[in-house]
Formats: C-alpha cells, structure tokens, sequence
C-alpha cells in the first residue's frame, strides 16, 4: 500500500480524509451516513430534511436540471461506495500488522530480570568503599581549611602594618587616589583595633593621611593644577571625610576674590580700549590688556564650570557670583562714563563687558545673566546718552565762563565778540560731534545695542530735548535772571558781566536759528525710529517747542541785558538826585559830572552791542523815514520849546505848564516803549529810552529851586546832541528830554530857566575840558 | 487822538475855572476801555479806597501842586456804576505825597503832605455838614509832627479798629497811638533804619497787627512793633512798592524799577516764590486783591496798569517743581493790560466793598475806575 501512495497521491490523500472523519467523534458526520462532497453544506447537517430539499429542488428547477443533478448525483453515490470498499480493506490490513508486532515484543522480554539484579549489588559495593575513602579523608582537610583561614588573615595584618610605608610610598609617587583607596580600606579594621595591637600602626598611617590631606588641599587650591586634577582632590577629600563644605566656601571666597582681578577699573579702562586699537594697528601678539583680561575671564569661567561640577549643590552661589561679576561690570562702566568717554571708547569697553556676559552665560545659563545684563545695559547705556548731553552742556557753559573770568583784566576789544564766536561754534560743533557718536551707538552691531535700537533713538530724542531745555535754563541762571540755587543767589548781580547776558541773548538766537534746524534734520535722518514710547507722551523731541522756548528766551535775555544795563544808570541817578537839597541849590557851574558817567554807561553799551549784535539793516531807510513824517511835529516842538524858553522869563509858570501841556497834545503821541529788536540800534535806542525815562521820574520826585532847575537844564542841554549822535529815534529822544525839563519846571517853585548863551557857554566849557581830559588819556 | 484832545482839554477848561462843588464823570469810550474817567485838577500822586464806607464804592484822592490850592476829592461811584461823582472836594494846604483812608471810619484819612521844602503829616476829618458848604475846610484831628526828614507814607491797620498809626519817613519808623475824641496823637515808640537805608514806603501785615514791612534802598525790612525792632529783612535792590496778600499770610507782593514784580514767601524769604515780568519801565504801585487770591493789580510809569493772576503758588506745591514751573510758564500770568493813561500811574486801589472795581490815577490827575469783572472767570 505504501508503493501504491506515491503514485496514487490524491487518491491516498482522500482516503486519509474519509479514515479521519470515520473515527472522529463528530456525531454529525458519523450519523449523515453517506460521505458527500464539502460543498453541499447543507446535506451534511444533521437538520437536513431530505424531503424539504426535494420539493425546494423540484420547485425551484426545470427538468433539465433535474436530470443534470439527477446524474451528478448517481456519480457521487458511485464514489462514495468505491471509497467504503477501500476504507475496509485498509483497516484489515492495520490489524493484521499489529498483531505481528505484539507477537514479536512477547518473546524479545524473557532474560531482563536477571541481568537487572546483578547491577544492582554492584552499585551496592560501590558506595561502601567510597564512604570508607571520606572519612579516612576527612581530618586533612579540616586542618588544610584552618591554614587557609590563618593565611588570609596573616596577609590582611601585614596589609596594614604595610599601609604607613605604602602610603609614603602612595605620597612620594603622588597616587593620592590609590592611597585613599588602601587608607579607606583599612579603615574599619583601625577603627576596631586601633587602640590595642595597631596602635603604632594607626598612628603612623594616620600621619600620612594627614599629609595627604594637605596635599590634596594644597593641590585643591593651588590655581596651577588642573581643573580636573583639582575637582579629583576634591573628591578624594570628600571620601576621606573631611569637612567640604568649609573648603567649598573658603573656595567660593577665593573665586570671589578673583574677581577683583577681573574688573575694569575706570583707570584702566581706558588703556584697555585704547591698547586694543594699537595692537589692531601693529598685529603684535604681545599680552595688551584686553587679552588679559579675557583670558582672566575665560579662566574665571572655566573655574566657574569646574565648580558646578565638583559642588553642584553651590549652583545658587555661583550664580550669585556671576550676577555680581557683570553687575561689577556695569558699575564700573557708570563709574568710567562718569568721566568724559567718547563714544567709540565707550563701545570698546561695552563690547568686552557684553562678551564677559556672553562667556558667563555659556557656562550658566541659568543665572539669566543675559536678562540682568540687558537691564543693567539699558541702564548704562540711558546714563551714557544723558551723560554725554551734560557734558555738552558743561562744555558751552565753560566756554561762557571761560573768557568771563579772564574778563577783567582782558581788553574790553573784541572780547564778546570772540566770547559769542567760540561759545557759537561750541554749540554747533558740540551738537554734531555728539551726534556722531549716537550714530557710532545706532551703528553697533552687538546683540543688545540691535534690540534696543529703538530705545537708543527714544532717549537721544528725549536727550536732545532736555538738552535744549535745560540748556535754556541754564542760560538764564547764567544771566542772573532766575537764580535757581542759593550758590547763585550768593553772587550778587554786578557778578554777572552784563555783556555775558548779551552774548546769551545773541546765542540763543543762534540756537533758535541755527542749530535746532540742525538738529531737527540729524534725529529725523538718523534717530526717528524710537518712537514706541513716544505714542503715550507723544514725539520726544519737539523742535517747534524748543524754538518757541529759546525765542522767549532770547527776548528775556536781551531784556535783561537793557534791564541790568538802565539798572547801573539807575543807580548812577538815584545817587544824583538823593544827594543834593535840591530846594538849595547853588547856582550852576558846570554840566554835573554825572552826565559824563550817563554817556560813559551808554558808549560801553553801545561797544558791547557793537560786538555781538548785528547792524540793523534798514537803518538809513528807516530813518528817511521817520524824519519825512515827523519833521513837522519835532521842528514844531522845538520852536515850541525855543518860543517858551524866550518867553518864560516874563510868564507865569502855571501858563507855560498849561502851554507845554497843550504842546503835548498836540504833538504826536511819541511811542516810548517799543518792541526791542535783535540789532544794534535798537537795543542802544531802548536802554536810552529807559534811561531817560528814569531821569524823568527821579526829577518827578524833587522840588527844585530856581537853580536846581537851571542845573537840570544844563545837563539836560548837554545830553541832547551826543545822544542824538547815539540814538536812532530823535523824535523819542527829543520829547523825552522835553518832558525832563517840563518835569523839572513843575516841580521847581521858582522857574527861570538859563539865558541861552549862559548854557551854551557852560556847555562848550564841559566840551573843551572833557577833549582835554581824552587828550590827557591818550598822552599818558 | 480827537477823542484824547477833547478830552484833557476839558480837564484842563475846568482847571482855569474855580473849582465846581460837583463835576459829573465822563464815560471815556477810548479804545473800547470800560474804564470811567474823572479829571483831577492838577498833578496827582496818590488815591485811597475808603473802606469804612459801606453804603458806597468811595475813593480819596488828592492833588499834588507846588504852587496852587490842593484839594482832597471824595469820590463816589454811582449805584449804577457808570458814574463817578465828587460827592465832597475839601481844600488841602499843601501838595499830598501819600493819602489813606481810615479802615474804620470813613471820614478820617491821613495825609502825607510837602510845602516845598519841608514835609508833614496829619490826620483829618470830613466835615459834617459839609455837603452844604461851598469849599468846607477839613478838620485837622492830629499832627504827626515828630518827623524831622521827608515822611514817606502813613499807614493804617487794614484790618480792622486799630489805635495805632505807623509813619515812616527816611530814617526813622514810628508807632503812634491816635485818640480821635481828643484830637491828639502821640508816639509810642521809634525805631531807626539807620542812615544807609532811605526807606521809601511800607505796608502793615493784615494777618498779624504787630508786624510791619518798609521799603528800602537794597532791602525790605520788617518790623516786629512790640519790640520795635527789626526782625527780618529781605535783600532786595529798588523796592518801589509793598503789599501783603490779604487772603493768604506770609505772602508779600513787590514792586521794583528795573526787575518787575516778585512775590515771596516771607518763611522762605531768599528766593521769590515768583517772578512777574512787571513794567517796560518801573513798576510803581502793586495792590492784592482783598477778596481774589492771586489777583494781582500793578502801575508803573510806562502808562499802564496791568493785571496779574499769580496763580496761587505758596511753598507747599513748590516741592513738585520742574513740571509745575513748565506748565506755569506756559500760561500767560498776565490777565490784561489797561493802556488808557497818558502818564505815569503812581496811585492804585482796589475798593474793599466791591472787590472787582479798581481805581487808578495818574499823574496827569486823570482817576481811571475800571472792573475786572470779564477777567475773574478765567482765574
């Protein structure tokens, strides 16, 4: 059958199925009876009711298929018979071949039991002897085990009656590590027995341990080793038990103290920029400054990182340490702008601080030093920006200064005018030059100057502003005119050169003029971006305020100038005018010495003003002007006034006031307080105005004898041609000078005015005297 | 121009013409000026607000001429307020160089008065019948004749009846005590300045009945009069004219030549508190509102009164200065300036009964009573 299996492959393989599923338990296959193909499911179940499937097969087809099942099935029932035949066949033979089997396994059994016994006293006889063996065995090796035993124990006693020499040994070879391996080993023995048998022992390895430690101490601080060999000692003292932590702060205070080493001194600061540059120039590799101190920092950086990994739990004070490295640094940064730097400086010793922060900050990013730096920056670099704005203003008001003290003894010359030259051109080239150094700030490309690039453009606006105001106030303390401390207070007025006044009130014009425009085109050009915190205040630099600001200021200033001026004349006449008694008063002998003092106070004026004031421009025209229309009412008034004087003498002086009050009415109303205005003329024409003015009320408040008028007369006669001479506005100073005598007349009780060649006599006297007392001048 | 002509002609018609017992006001209509005028006959210095008159707005004022009659005008403002009446005009005997009215009686005032060569002071008193007289003769209550030098000014207490009377002439300051029922004045005590500081006027302190401030030379000097000695003293050069803000104490108002006006705060007396720009030429007079705070009323001799708000700035909001200062100096101080004279104005009064009317004079004897009513909201 097995020669038949390999041809007749499909055939075996059917068979085994149709023996398989003859002896599975399965009820369903063994009840079905007849073995049907696995297609036709529903025949093989148990609930298949033959007679259901009839009728749903008639009724469902046609004859045809009927019969062509019909036929399908007579074939199926054909095979299935075959099938049985040989299931029945095969298991015949199965049974014969067993029962051949069983047959010959009955007679190979007879014969084991014997052979079985006899194995069976052998292995007895072997296990005696070999229990006779063990025991003859036994007491040799109890004793061999005891040696063993006292062996390892001999060697561990010899160990540490070794460990001193070894130690030294570990010491002269520096093998701290080995040493502290053997010393750490032997330890629980010492300690055991340290104080009985090995008493000697102990000691002397206790010394060497001892020596080890300081050497491991001394190698912990020595800034020679290696960090690495450093954190090592570190952490072989840490096994030997001694106290670290005292060692980790002494450390830490040592790394503090390094940082003394580290910082910028302002002293140094500067060479240290400055070095930096020359060796850019020479391409030396010599040690400048710079290097060292980067290195000096880059060690300290790398100490840094060492330390956090030999104590990491002293991250906080490391920390703590760095913030104080960059907030030394920031501190000593004000401390050096403080001085005058300029910009470029200040930017080297910026950049080495920002690249101090940036080492630090890679070896701790957690200290947040970049954010503290950033702060400390903004800071510095605002302070820098203000800085720089006083010392520009520190520069303009030295320069004021500067030639005012030298004022005395100097040549009255040109003096203001080259006071107003410098201290214009200190303006102008003090505002560009700081500019330029924003710029130099605006052009930095270090990280932090980038982001706040707009905050540097809002505090150069603000900066410019405050500038400009505070200059303006500044210039009116210079003055005197506010005295905003008690310093100031302290000087008295007559201090102040009225000529600095002057030369303030022309500069601030100047400014007004000149250098805010300038101004106003550089922050537009270059600093118009930091405006995002100018939407709460609005823009920070306000050019139209400052010009209004400096154009009051200017007009104040030259005020004050005519004020302090007209103020000394003032003086001058209050003394005149006290002194005397008036109501007995002699006889005219001279012009009073007074008017010389008057016109002296005047010229100064007029040379001061010469100096620093520009001419008025329509000067000639003006004039034309003014005389086409009012000739008629000044030759009118002067006739008027020569037609009273002749008359006088006979009239009552009740008339003639009634006459000279009529006179008024009739002239034109002379405009005495005009506007002051920039140029020469007008400021000389003013403070004679004033001056005049003065005269006038001073007379207003005295009674005159007849001779005291005739005195007022006189002078007042003298006055009238140089002042002429001075003054742009005759018509104003004509009338001024009338309304003095008419002043005079009313208050005097006795009105008899001087016959004219009396007065022109007296006067031409004073002329001749005071040539000859120039010519005196001269000569000597 | 015609107006202004026409104008001082009247005034001066009726100058050569003897003085009417009455002479109605003119209603100037001069350059849109509210101001109502009345035409003294000659030169004038001084004017005063009678301030114990309650029933009417009242001002003296009297003349300063060296060689004709003076005359001490009473002058009244009509209910209406468009008018000014003399409602009494008394014949003086000598040219007035300071004149105030009793706070406390309305028909006393005090006169500081010069005959050419030497000066004097008095107290006077109306007249009761006077409205039925034609050119009635003032009553001389008292002579303060203790003076020797040329007597500046005499000063009543503002604030209320008060015995005493303060005269200061150059040298010398005085404390008299007035006894009106017995016609009789006598000194109480004196202090001298010193020769170096010719004093020139003063003003007693309305908060404190004991102190007093005179002008001088270089300084301004305060008195205390129990001890009549002096306590304090500002140094501050050409004081023209002193007042002290009656609304508020320790703060004193002053008028100089040359450098405006300032305002200090007598604890802090070194620097001003603050700065008014003042006159193109002096700044002659200056008078504190009695009832405005701040309200700030100054004459000088450029023809022009100017009103002032001094906003009120004591030593307390000093502290915040910077800003304050900014926003101080923006806003203009100056409220108005009255133009409307053709001389010096030396004479200045607020009246007391109607705190927004002043009165002005100059020195051609033209009064000038203006309201400062259109200005009042904007302090």
């Amino acid at each position: 059958m097995a020669t038949e299996a390999a041809p007749m492959d499909e055939k075996a393989k059917r068979m085994r199925d149709l023996l398989s599923s003859f002896y599975a338990p399965d009820p369903s296959i063994s009840t079905s009876g007849s073995s049907i193909n696995a297609s036709f499911d529903n025949i093989n179940s148990t609930s298949f009711d033959a007679d259901q499937y009839m009728d749903l097969m008639i009724k469902k087809s046609n004859l045809e298929v009927l019969l062509q099942r019909h036929v399908q099935m007579a074939a199926e029932i054909k095979n299935l018979d075959t099938d049985l035949q040989m299931l029945v066949y095969e298991n015949y033979n199965k049974f014969i071949s067993a029962t051949d089997t069983i047959k010959r396994m009955k007679s190979n059994i007879f014969g084991m039991e014997g052979n079985m016994d006899q194995l069976l006293q052998k292995i007895m006889s072997v296990q005696s002897k070999s229990d006779g063996v063990n025991t003859s065995l036994f007491e040799k090796r109890e004793h061999i085990e005891k040696l063993h035993r006292t062996r390892n124990l001999l060697r561990k006693v010899q160990f540490i009656y070794d460990l001193p020499a070894r130690l030294q040994k570990c010491i002269k070879s520096e093998a701290y590590g080995d040493a502290v391996r053997f010393y750490t080993g032997a330890m629980p023995i010492l300690k055991v027995y340290g104080d009985t048998s090995f008493q000697d022992c102990r000691r002397a390895s206790e010394e060497a341990i001892e020596i080890i430690i300081k050497n491991l101490q001394t190698k912990l601080f020595s800034d020679s080793e290696s960090i690495q060999a450093r954190a090592e000692a570190a952490v072989l003292l840490k096994q030997l038990d001694v106290p670290v932590d005292s060692l980790k702060a002494k450390l830490l205070e040592k790394l503090e103290q390094s940082l003394d080493g580290l910082q910028i001194k302002p002293e140094e600061a500067s060479t240290l920029v400055e070095d930096d540059d020359s060796s850019n120039d020479t391409e030396s590799n010599d040690q400048h400054p710079a290097k060292i101190h980067e290195d000096a920092v880059r060690g300290f950086s790398e100490a840094i990182r060492a330390y956090r990994e030999i104590f990491p739990d002293s991250e906080e004070r490391l920390f703590k340490l760095a913030r104080a490295l960059t907030a030394m640094h920031f501190e000593y940064m004000e401390l050096y702008i403080k001085k005058r730097v300029s910009a470029a400086d200040f930017l080297g010793i910026f950049r080495i601080v920002w690249e101090d922060v940036v080492l630090m900050d890679e070896v701790l990013p957690e200290a947040a030093l970049s954010d503290l730096s950033a702060e400390a920056a903004q800071v510095t670099l605002k302070q820098f920006v203000a800085r720089m704005f006083s010392h520009l203003q520190q520069d303009i008001s030295d320069t004021l200064l500067k030639f005012d003290i030298n004022q005395k003894e100097a040549v009255e010359g040109e003096l203001l005018k080259v006071v107003l030259e410098a201290s214009q051109k200190a303006v102008l080239q003090g505002t560009t030059n700081i500019f330029q150094d924003f710029r130099q700030l605006l052009d930095e490309k270090t990280g932090i100057f980038i982001k706040m690039k707009d905050l540097i453009s809002g505090w150069i606006q603000k900066g410019s502003q405050d500038f400009f105001r505070s200059l303006e106030a500044q210039f009116l303390v210079l003055s005197g005119k506010t005295s905003s401390s008690n310093d100031i207070e302290g000087k008295s007025s007559d201090k102040i050169h009225a000529g600095l006044i002057l030369v303030l009130a022309q500069l601030s014009v100047f400014i007004e003029q000149k250098v805010i425009p300038r101004v106003t085109e550089e922050i537009a050009a270059s600093f118009s971006g930091g405006n995002s915190q100018a939407f709460e205040n609005g823009p920070a630099f306000i050019p139209g305020e400052l010009c209004r600001v400096f154009h009051a200021a200017s007009e104040k200033l030259l005020q004050h100038y005519i004020d302090t001026r007209t103020q000394k004349v003032s003086v001058l006449l209050r003394k005149r005018f006290k002194t005397p008694n008036w109501v007995k008063h002699k006889e005219p002998r001279e012009v009073h010495m007074y008017v010389d003092m008057f016109l002296h106070e005047l010229e100064e004026v007029g040379k001061e003003v010469k100096q620093v004031l520009p001419q008025g421009t329509f000067r000639k025209h003006k004039r034309t002007d003014s005389n086409g229309s009012n000739t008629t009412t000044s030759s009118r008034s002067n006739t008027l006034h020569n037609d009273k004087m002749a008359r006088s003498n006979s009239q009552r002086a009740r008339s003639q006031l009634f006459e000279t009050h009529l006179a008024k009415l009739f002239k034109q109303k002379v405009e005495i307080f005009t506007k002051v205005e920039f140029t020469q003329e007008s400021v000389v024409t003013t403070t004679v105005k004033l001056c005049l003015k003065s005269l006038q009320e001073y007379v207003r408040l005295q009674t005159f004898n007849r001779s005291g008028f005739q005195q007022i007369q006189l002078d007042i006669q003298f006055l009238k041609a140089p002042l002429k001479e001075a003054v742009e506005d005759e018509a104003a100073i004509d009338f001024l000078l009338d309304e003095v005598i008419v002043a005079a007349s009313e208050r005097c009780l006795d009105v008899i005015p001087l016959e004219p060649p009396i007065l022109d006599k007296l006067i031409q006297a004073k002329l001749a005297k005071s040539k000859e007392h120039n010519n005196n001048t001269v000569s000597s | 121009m015609s107006i202004t002509n026409t104008k001082t002609s009247i005034c001066f018609s009726s100058s050569s013409s003897l003085p009417e017992s009455v002479r109605l006001a003119q209603v100037t209509m001069q350059g849109g000026s509210s101001g109502i005028g009345y035409g003294l006959k000659y030169q004038s210095r001084c004017i005063s607000d009678v301030k114990a008159d309650t029933d009417y707005t009242s001002f003296l004022t009297g003349t300063l001429s060296l060689k004709e009659e003076n005359e001490v005008h009473l002058l009244r403002l009509s209910s209406g307020g468009s008018e000014l009446i003399c409602e009494g005009l008394f014949s003086h005997p000598n040219e007035i160089w300071d004149l105030a009215s009793c706070p406390f009686d309305q028909r006393i005032f005090s006169t500081v008065f010069s005959t050419g060569e030497s000066f004097g002071a008095a107290i006077w008193q109306i007249p009761e019948l006077y409205g039925q007289l034609n050119s009635p003769q003032l009553e001389r209550v008292a002579s303060l004749d203790a003076h020797v030098g040329k007597i500046n000014c005499v000063l009543w207490w503002p604030s209320g009846r008060c015995d005493k009377l303060i005269s200061i002439d150059e040298q010398n300051i005085f404390l008299w005590s007035l006894d009106c029922s017995k016609k009789s004045a006598e000194v109480l005590s004196k202090d001298s300045a010193g020769m170096l500081h010719s004093l020139s006027g003063g003003a007693w302190d309305p908060h404190d009945v004991n102190a007093v401030a005179a002008t001088g030379e270089s300084s301004v000097q305060f008195w205390d009069l129990r001890t009549m000695k002096k306590v304090n003293s500002i140094e501050h050069a050409h004081v023209r004219g002193v007042d002290y803000n009656p609304k508020r104490e320790h703060i004193l108002v002053t008028a100089e030549d040359e450098s405006g006006i300032h305002v200090w705060d007598l604890r802090k007396a070194k620097v001003p508190v603050q700065e008014l720009p003042g006159h193109t030429h002096w700044t002659w007079a200056v008078r504190c509102n009695p009832e405005y705070d701040g309200l700030i009323l100054s004459a000088g001799t450029d023809s022009v009164v100017n009103l002032w708000y001094a906003s009120a700035t004591s030593s307390d909001d000093k502290t915040s200065e910077s800003p304050v200062e900014s926003t101080r100096q923006r806003v203009n101080p100056l409220l108005n300036s009255y133009t409307d004279y053709e001389d010096s104005v030396y004479g200045l009064a607020w009246s007391s009964r109607e705190p927004w009317v002043f009165a002005s004079l100059s020195y051609d004897g033209r009064v000038i009573i203006e309201s400062v009513k259109p200005f009042l909201p904007r302090i």
